[in-house]
């Protein structure tokens, strides 16, 4: 069991009986087909689930940390490509809520309270790991950038509504060049290349995005020029518990059902021996450890406190955790597990492990931290830099 | 690794790796995807005498052994585990007939498994816990013209393609285990239906669905070994599943950590290879050392076998010792080659799907451990 406030426990259940009713009889379709799920976003644009980071002066829930890693667990549990469609989407918002001025998070946020969609554009075939290599530039001239480039495993990318795009306003200056700009559907020049299948999350939509010589409003450009990696690092501080969330959902699922199964297994009386039984206790303690690691992170940025170490390490234990758990369930399950929808937790469980920061690129930053001497780190604070 | 292989053993798994990179390279893929059951080439593994390989040679068969057959296995697998599935289940068929067959049911059968006229298939598992006393969802009743035959076999290999099975059936109910029996059932047999295939994660192309049999009627002489003898049979000829499986795990490992290497040398982040950071070395360290271990422990259980020598512990050690690293080879090796890795586009996502087929299946997942276990405090 967890503290949570009768309000995140009511919507909790309102998430989880959603899941049930709208993901859950659906996701193993989508998985086969690949395709994204348009119906998802009518079901959920009552509840506003998608807006659900935004501040209620905006029109959002305006959810604290907390609670959104609550929804997200939930969400993850019922299809982690689902999920991932959601989790994407805050994520978008997150870069505007770090550095948008109030202008910038009207324009952004709208679309958001109306049920539309969002993505964050940072990746480049160049630029993975080393995200600050992308290669994408922005010129400004007169009151515009002029963009080019390409970006690419992008999430939502085909169904967004609007960007958050990363590009280059100082080739000269590398990472310190690199500015964030908000980018609208159907900008002239502003195409979508090819969508990506994957081994998991197939019902997520992955794309690649092209540029060129696309115009944007100065008045796009998110805090100052060259304050795009900056931008881009708070943000993900605050995007990858969103993976842990999914994670500890995906292992919750994958516990639960081998449960189940084994209990259709057994007759009545007998129970798997001991060294079955010992693996789901495992399972079960591994949970609740994330789980606590994931509320504990959630607490701190809550309380506008240091998070980003919890935060890469919520992101790399939950992650570690999923890809174990789901494999011992579709072990634990045999081929029943390889024919049915187990294996699909196993697919979903790998991409936790790699995107929002492979889990190498946490653990460096966390062996860093754990090397070097104390050093004060500093708190998001809503709404700027 | 010469050392453990004799020169035959070794030009033979050379043959089967010039054979996958010839024949099943270019077509893995296509496989994957298609999950059509490659009629041409199994026809190809049965003139490379890939289909007889511990045949006995009055049989038609190569009589090179279980290392020979384990050498040929990781050899394919390194291309197509798929195919190397279709061989693998073909293989426990014969393996099961050679071991307990009578002088008429070899004569009968093995020359034409041995030369690819028939391809085999091992019916054991049922929609039950534990394979052979589950649920004794098929049963064998006396019938004047010998038995019959009526219920489900669950997720059988090469189902629908195979010519002939073998099948385990319950010939009591009420004895369970012990009243267990194999019997030699053709697939042309009358009143024996295939189900509708089953969706796999991987390793399509190897078909999987469930045999029905309605009152099949079979004569004395489909007996294998006695009527009590289906446990044993169960037992033994799994336990070579799971040192072939283990090849397979190995051949899939190998490729999977060969392309990840390669690809590291070639993907450039913060200005230099990804393969000059200790991080990507260490997973692709620790993904060939699993990777040779597993090598070097089902080799020693193939040997055995070729000896004659009590196989089942090590069999079951090898199966214990993949159950817990055989997935991370390619959680690993997909880890190296990051968001690239995850597309379907590039093939370690077939080797991710493939690798939970061979390491994760065909024993509940406590088997290793009680069987190593019974062993010590026997």
């Amino acid at each position: 069991m967890s503290i949570l406030t009768a309000a995140q426990k009511q919507i909790q259940a309102d998430n989880v009986a959603f899941v049930a009713k709208e993901i859950i009889p659906f996701a193993a379709q989508y998985d086969k087909t690949g395709e994204f799920h348009p119906y998802l976003l009518d079901a959920a644009r009552e509840s506003k689930i998608f807006a659900m980071a935004i501040p209620k002066e905006y029109g959002g829930l305006d959810y604290d940390a907390l609670t959104q890693a609550v929804v997200l667990e939930a969400w993850g549990y019922g299809c982690a490509g689902m999920a991932t469609t959601l989790a994407a989407s805050v994520l978008s918002m997150d870069s505007v809520m770090v550095a948008g001025t109030d202008a910038q998070k009207k324009a952004f946020y709208g679309p958001m309270v109306r049920g539309e969609i969002g993505s964050f554009g940072l990746t480049e075939p160049s630029a993975g790991s080393d995200a600050g290599n992308g290669k994408s530039t922005a010129v400004k001239v007169g009151d515009e950038y002029i963009l080019n480039g390409s970006k690419c495993w992008i999430t939502n990318g085909g169904y967004s509504s609007v960007f958050v795009i990363y590009a280059l306003t100082d080739p000269a200056a590398g990472m310190k060049g690199i500015s964030a700009f908000i980018v609208e559907k159907g900008t002239p020049g502003f195409t979508i290349g090819t969508v990506d299948h994957k081994l998991g999350i197939r019902s997520s939509n992955t794309v690649e995005l092209l540029f060129k010589d696309v115009h944007i409003p100065a008045a796009n450009l998110l805090g100052k020029e060259g304050e795009g990696m900056k931008i881009a690092m708070k943000t993900l501080d605050m995007a990858r518990p969103a993976i842990a969330s999914l994670s500890l959902g995906l292992s919750q699922r994958a516990l639960d059902e081998c449960v189940k199964h084994l209990q259709q297994q057994y007759p009545e009386k007998a129970q798997p021996g001991q060294t079955l039984q010992f693996k789901l206790a495992d399972m079960k303690i591994e949970i609740e450890a994330a789980r606590q690691l994931l509320y504990h992170a959630m607490n701190l940025r809550d309380a506008g406190l240091p998070y980003s170490a919890e935060s890469a390490m919520t992101k790399t234990f939950s992650s570690d955790m999923a890809m174990k758990i789901t494999t011992q369930a579709v072990q634990l399950m045999g081929t029943f597990g390889y024919t049915t929808g187990i294996a699909k937790l196993m697919r979903d469980a790998k991409i936790m492990q790699i995107y929002e920061g492979t889990n190498q690129i946490q653990r460096l930053v966390i062996s860093r931290a754990v090397l070097a001497p104390a050093r004060p780190a500093v708190a998001v604070q809503k709404g700027g830099i | 690794m010469s050392i453990l292989l004799t020169e035959e053993q070794e030009l033979i798994g050379q043959s089967a790796r010039e054979f996958a990179k010839e024949y099943l390279d270019p077509i893995a893929a296509e496989l994957d995807h298609t999950g059509q059951f490659p009629a041409a080439i199994v026809k190809q593994l049965a003139a490379q005498d890939f289909l007889g390989l511990f045949v006995a040679s009055e049989y038609g068969g190569a009589e090179a052994g279980y290392v020979s057959l384990v050498e040929v296995v990781e050899n394919l697998s390194r291309s197509s585990a798929a195919v190397a599935s279709i061989l693998v289940n073909h293989s426990l068929a014969a393996y099961a007939i050679q071991r307990w067959g009578d002088a008429a049911q070899k004569q009968a059968f093995l020359p034409a498994l041995a030369a690819g006229g028939t391809l085999g298939g091992f019916a054991v598992f049922e929609h039950g816990p534990t394979p052979g006393v589950g649920p004794n969802a098929l049963i064998a009743t006396k019938h004047a013209a010998g038995w019959a035959l009526k219920g489900t076999k669950a997720y059988v290999r090469n189902a629908g393609a195979a010519d002939v099975y073998v099948v385990l059936a319950c010939t009591d109910p009420a004895a369970g285990a012990k009243a267990q029996a194999a019997f030699i059932v053709p697939a042309k047999a009358i009143g024996l239906s295939v189900g509708p295939l089953a969706e796999t994660m991987g390793l399509k192309g190897c078909p999987v669905a469930d045999l029905v049999f309605d009152d099949v009627v079979i004569a004395d002489s489909a007996l294998l070994g006695g009527p009590t003898d289906g446990q044993t049979i169960t037992t033994e000829t799994l336990a070579l599943a799971s040192v072939a499986e283990a090849a397979q795990t190995a051949g899939i490992g190998q490729a999977a950590v060969e392309h990840a290497a390669a690809y590291s040398k070639t993907r450039v982040q913060f200005g230099r290879p990804i393969a000059t950071l200790q991080a990507i070395q260490t997973l692709l360290a620790e993904t060939a050392a699993d990777c040779h271990l597993a090598r070097l422990g089902l080799r020693c259980a193939a040997k055995l076998m070729d000896d004659g020598e009590p196989f089942l512990v090590e069999a079951a050690m090898v199966k214990q010792f993949l159950a817990r690293n055989g997935a991370k080879l390619l959680i690993d090796t997909v880890q190296v080659e990051g968001g690239f890795g995850y597309s379907e586009f590039m093939p370690l996502p077939r080797l991710f799907r493939d690798i939970a087929g061979t390491t994760l299946l065909d024993a509940p997942a406590d088997y290793p451990e009680k069987t190593i276990a019974a062993a010590l405090l026997a």
